[in-house]
């Protein structure tokens, strides 16, 4: 990074800098007429000097060139102008003030405009130089590094250095020539009034900026505070665990409340500071107004200066102390970048950055990392001193599975990362063939290796996503974009300095794995993860998926025959009472009432949970069903039990949770609105009615039976629907209707196969429904299409939607789907138990036949299936080729471990 | 059948018949009602205990599996308590309940259970009087043996 601000904006926009100070320039003549005209309309039209010596007309426009009285004075008379009357002189005038203001208005929209696009493109540049330092971070530097406060320094910190960059050259130059032009003009009209007005102008320059040093240390102590600030807040919430475990929330809180005193205490004394310099300012300027109108009025009584003269003095003087204070501000602006710069800059040190990452353009090897493994003389140093590895050596012939056996020791941990190239710092040499694996291009490397770590990084997405993760190297086809739209915007990538990129473009290499789409892909990915035994949880995943009838006709066709099929096995084999259907014309004792009278899901939040009893054309519906006071009147039987039988019960508890209509927190106001209408419902407030009307919408008879519903009801309910359908299809779209015969995208895949409700009331129904479902999948073939809506399934923030298990699952396909020459796995099996722990070594042994496995095994119980152990002790290495399986990548073995492979994937 | 008549039936369960009804309320409300077909299984000997049953309406069996095969020990009626020493001693099932006819019962969560006997200590010693009453018992048919 640029040590130097502005060195920095002066090399990447020096085109645009110019050509906007040029247009500044140009602008600059007609600034001055426009000063000018002022003194033109007073002194030739309304004084009538044009006209003094009794001429009629006088010259509108005329065009005179004359050289200054030191140049000999002459003059060429271009053009005459029009011979115009006294009011056709000053009309002429003023229109021609008039578009002056309008071309200097012009003028300063351009250059705005071209400021703000300048600034924004070096922001954007800047932004992503930035981003880019961020994945050359140093595995070293990756320990002191926080990045909540990262993130902090790529949005906000570098945010008023954007807004900057636009003014870097520009605003002193504008600024600067408005300023001096004024000061001329001045100067032009009474040498001695200029004179007095530069000399305030030289004192407002040298004070001012003194002043304002204390307010740069201020600031800067500002920034760092406010980065610390958010970096805190970033700790503590990925250590939220230990807050809560801990009981730290008092310690938290004062440290966040001191965080925030101190920065309140170095906001004050910066607006102190930055006042009275205001104030100081300000006064600066109403300084020489005051000699003006006292000296200059006091000449102009004397004699010696024209009244027209000194009114445009004061008049060219209201425009100087505007670009004055911008300017003095620009220089504020400018020191206070410089310093947000250098911390940036500090953040982001050489010392702390990898060597320049390339490899995007680069070639894929050809051929398989192979070849013998060879490392000697290997030293690491743990961070206190002590050597793990002291001079190991080993060499491995490759392809062929190993077992790293820790003994406990980090030195195993450490040497698969040496290999995985995860660890750079290392001394000795590692040669992989004829290369040092340090010379492996990053594309190939990419390609052919992988690691897969104790902790499984996912990003938020879907599991799909995150499982070609390994598959988006680059572009490797093109997204149909409009050409127009296209070119502007790799103009723009090529301008500052992005890439030209489209992540819309077909990123997924689907040869890579030998897939020929992005179905095929789907069943790779679905097989590699059945295999490591998440079959189940992506069929669950996709049961309570959702998905999107227009993209997949086909599929939520055949959605809707096996919910016909379901019913028709419930029947057949006397299921019946198990699942209570959806029918328009029934009421469903299993649902809840909402839903009942909704007879659909809701797709915003305004029509799900409470929401729905606020919303004004659910109201209308069921007012018109004159549903409306009966549900209210449960919601009062309602309100009655819950405070009954919860009452006692400390608030927080978990069976408010899992059972109760109202929250803890709610009951106290409740029991009030109970106390109100204990005289008549009438006392009730439309607010409490609506407060009852939310308790009954989530109410199910038959599992919460209070005896609430009778059939009088249930028919009102039903008759609700059409009413209901009515409204919502003129209001916003908030729910999608039930259809016998559609699927509904709202609802997730097993209500649409169920299309009802499993009965609360028949014993041990969930699992025979689920049992009866999973026939039904396998029989009609659904199977696939829902594993892959599975595969849909977000994995939240970390992958924290997913359990540990399945995490690392995931992580583990990610690495076997590429297929990698070397894999390596150094802990990443360790939220599995030891059973499971074992298939899972098997099947990694299994998969990679005729490539190369690595594996950080604790002990040697589970290093049966390898070829060769590695064992670590005192900083050393010792390999044991097992006898019976003798390594070497025999021709026809290889060959036959490659078609396993191919069956695979 | 609503909430009300199930509390009613737990009423005549000895167990419980000492406790306040909004207690008993709130221990129905937070019960499953669930219907058994006839030989439908509540559960079978060994499974791990995670909830009691009281039986609202209905008859079944209590069956040991022996190397003979499984035989009748005892019969169930309505407002039978059914499976709460195994939610209390955190031990799999000592017999097999089988329904005998369509029966209707009130399932009870071990956990939900447990926490309102944690909340309540009235029901916890409504509980324990009961237990101990059934020790009592069981030690007079000790004696009675011994004796005779």
């Amino acid at each position: 990074m640029e040590k130097s601000l502005f060195r920095y904006i002066w090399t990447h926009s020096k085109r645009d800098q110019i050509l906007v100070c040029g247009v500044v320039l140009v602008s600059q003549p007609f600034y001055f007429a426009s000063l000018d005209l002022p003194r033109q309309i007073v002194n030739q039209a309304i004084q009538g000097e044009a006209f003094r010596d009794g001429q009629a007309t006088a010259p509108f426009l005329p065009f005179t060139l004359s050289l200054p009285g030191w140049l000999g004075g002459s003059s060429w008379h271009i053009f005459e102008g029009f011979q115009v009357g006294r009011i056709g002189l000053l009309l002429g005038l003023s229109c021609l003030f008039l578009f002056f203001v309008i071309v200097n208005g012009a003028f300063k929209y351009w250059i705005n405009v071209a400021k703000g696009v300048l600034g924004e493109r070096m922001l954007r540049r800047l932004r992503f130089d930035l981003f880019t330092m961020v994945l050359r971070f140093t595995p070293e530097a990756l320990r002191t590094v926080k990045s909540s406060e990262t993130a902090t320094i790529i949005k906000d910190e570098v945010e008023p250095v954007g807004g900057f960059i636009g003014d870097a050259f520009i605003t002193p130059v504008f600024l600067g020539m408005q300023a001096l032009t004024a000061l001329f003009f001045i100067m032009v009209q009474h040498i001695w009034l200029g004179l007095m007005a530069l000399a305030v102008v030289a004192i407002q320059f040298t004070i001012i900026p003194r002043m304002r040093r204390e307010l740069l240390r201020l600031g800067r102590l500002r920034q760092i505070s406010s980065r610390e600030f958010a970096g805190r807040i970033g700790e503590v919430l990925d250590g939220i665990e230990a807050v809560h475990v801990h009981n730290a929330y008092g310690w938290e809180r004062a440290e966040i409340g001191h965080r925030l005193y101190q920065l309140f205490d170095l906001r004050l004394q910066i607006y102190n500071r930055k006042f009275i310099v205001k104030f100081v300012n300000n006064f600066l300027s109403q300084l020489t107004p005051f000699f003006f109108y006292s000296i200059g009025g006091y000449l102009a009584i004397r004699g010696t200066l024209d009244i027209g003269q000194l009114v445009a003095v004061i008049a060219a003087y209201r425009e100087l102390p505007p670009p004055l204070k911008e300017l003095i501000d620009w220089d504020q602006q400018r020191l206070d970048v410089q310093v947000k710069y250098d911390q940036v800059a500090q953040h982001f040190s050489e010392e702390r950055l990898a060597p320049i990452l390339l490899g995007k353009d680069e070639a894929v090897d050809e051929e398989p990392l192979g070849g013998p493994l060879v490392a000697e003389d290997l030293r690491v140093a743990d961070p206190h001193g002590g050597m793990v590895l002291d001079g190991a050596s080993f060499e491995i012939p490759l392809p062929a599975e190993v077992a790293l056996i820790s003994g406990g020791s980090a030195a195993a941990s450490i040497t698969a990362q040496i290999i995985a190239r995860r660890m750079l710092s290392f001394g000795g040499r590692v040669r992989l063939g004829e290369r040092d694996i340090a010379q492996i291009p990053l594309a190939t490397a990419g390609r052919r290796l992988a690691y897969a770590g104790i902790d499984p990084i996912l990003f938020p997405g879907s599991i799909r996503d995150n499982l070609i993760y390994g598959l988006r190297h680059s572009p490797v086809g093109k997204f149909k974009e409009d050409e127009r739209e296209a070119l502007r915007r790799i103009k723009e990538a090529q301008r500052t300095g992005n890439p030209i990129d489209n992540i819309s473009d077909q990123w997924i290499d689907y040869e890579l794995v030998g897939a020929k789409d992005e179905e095929d892909l789907d069943h790779i990915l679905i097989d590699l993860m059945k295999k490591v035994g998440m079959g189940t949880e992506i069929y669950l995943f996709g049961l309570a998926g959702r998905i999107d009838p227009e993209r997949d006709p086909d599929f939520a066709a055949r959605l809707v025959e096996g919910r016909q099929r379901l019913r028709e096995t419930f029947q057949a084999e006397g299921m019946g009472d198990l699942v209570e259907p959806f029918d328009p014309r029934q009421f469903n004792d299993q649902s809840t009432i909402a839903e009942n009278i909704l007879f659909g899901v809701p797709t915003s939040d305004a029509f799900r949970g409470r929401n729905l009893a606020e919303n004004p054309s659910f109201r209308k519906a069921i007012d018109e069903a004159g549903l409306f006071d009966d549900l209210v009147h449960m919601g009062i039987q309602i309100a009655e039990t819950m405070t009954e039988i919860f009452e006692g019960l400390p608030p927080g508890h978990s069976l408010f949770e899992q059972f109760s209509f109202i929250g803890a927190e709610e009951l106290p106001e409740f029991e009030a609105i109970l106390r109100r209408r204990r005289g008549s419902d009438d006392s009730l407030t439309g607010e409490d009615r609506t407060r009852l009307l939310s308790l009954p919408l989530a109410y199910i008879e038959a599992r919460h039976r209070l005896g609430l519903i009778d059939s009088h009801l249930k028919v009102q309910v039903v008759q609700a629907r059409g009413l209901v359908r009515t409204e919502f299809e003129t209001a916003e779209a908030g729910v999608e209707f039930y259809d016998p015969a559609k699927v509904c995208s709202a609802a997730p895949v097993r209500d649409n196969l169920l299309f009802g409700r499993v009965s609360y009331r028949v014993a041990n129904a969930q699992a025979r429904v689920a049992e009866a479902i999973a026939a039904i999948v396998k029989e009609l073939g659904l199977l696939e299409e829902i594993e892959r809506v599975g595969l849909d399934r977000q994995v939240g923030t970390a992958g924290r939607l997913l359990t540990a298990q399945e995490r690392a699952s995931v992580n583990l396909v990610r690495c076997l789907v590429k297929r990698p020459d070397i894999l390596v796995i150094d802990g990443a099996l360790a939220p599995f138990d030891e059973t499971r722990a074992q298939q899972m070594i098997s099947l990694l042994i299994e998969l990679g036949r005729g490539r190369s496995l690595f594996m950080v095994l604790p002990n040697e119980r589970q290093a049966s299936g390898f070829d060769i152990l590695m064992r670590f002790g005192d900083g050393k290495i010792t390999t044991e080729t097992k006898a019976l399986q003798a390594p070497g990548p025999s021709e026809p073995n290889a060959a036959q471990a490659e078609e396993i492979a191919g069956e695979v994937a | 059948m609503t909430l009300e008549a199930e509390v009613q039936s737990l009423r005549q369960v000895p167990m419980f018949k000492d406790i306040d009804p909004a207690r008993l309320k709130l221990l129905a409300f937070t019960s499953e009602r669930v219907q058994f077909a006839d030989r439908q299984r509540f559960f079978s000997q060994g499974d791990t205990s995670d909830s009691a049953y009281v039986i609202l309406d209905g008859r079944a069996d209590v069956l040991l599996t022996t190397p003979t095969g499984e035989i009748k020990v005892a019969e169930l009626e309505s407002n039978a308590l059914v499976g709460e020493m195994g939610i209390l001693s955190d031990t799999p099932r000592s017999a097999t309940i089988v329904a005998s006819e369509p029966t209707t019962a009130l399932r009870i969560d071990r956990r939900v259970f447990l926490e309102l006997l944690a909340q309540f200590p009235q029901m916890a010693l409504a509980v324990m009087r009961e237990l101990a009453k059934r020790l009592e018992q069981t030690n007079a048919k000790l004696v009675a043996k011994s004796g005779s």
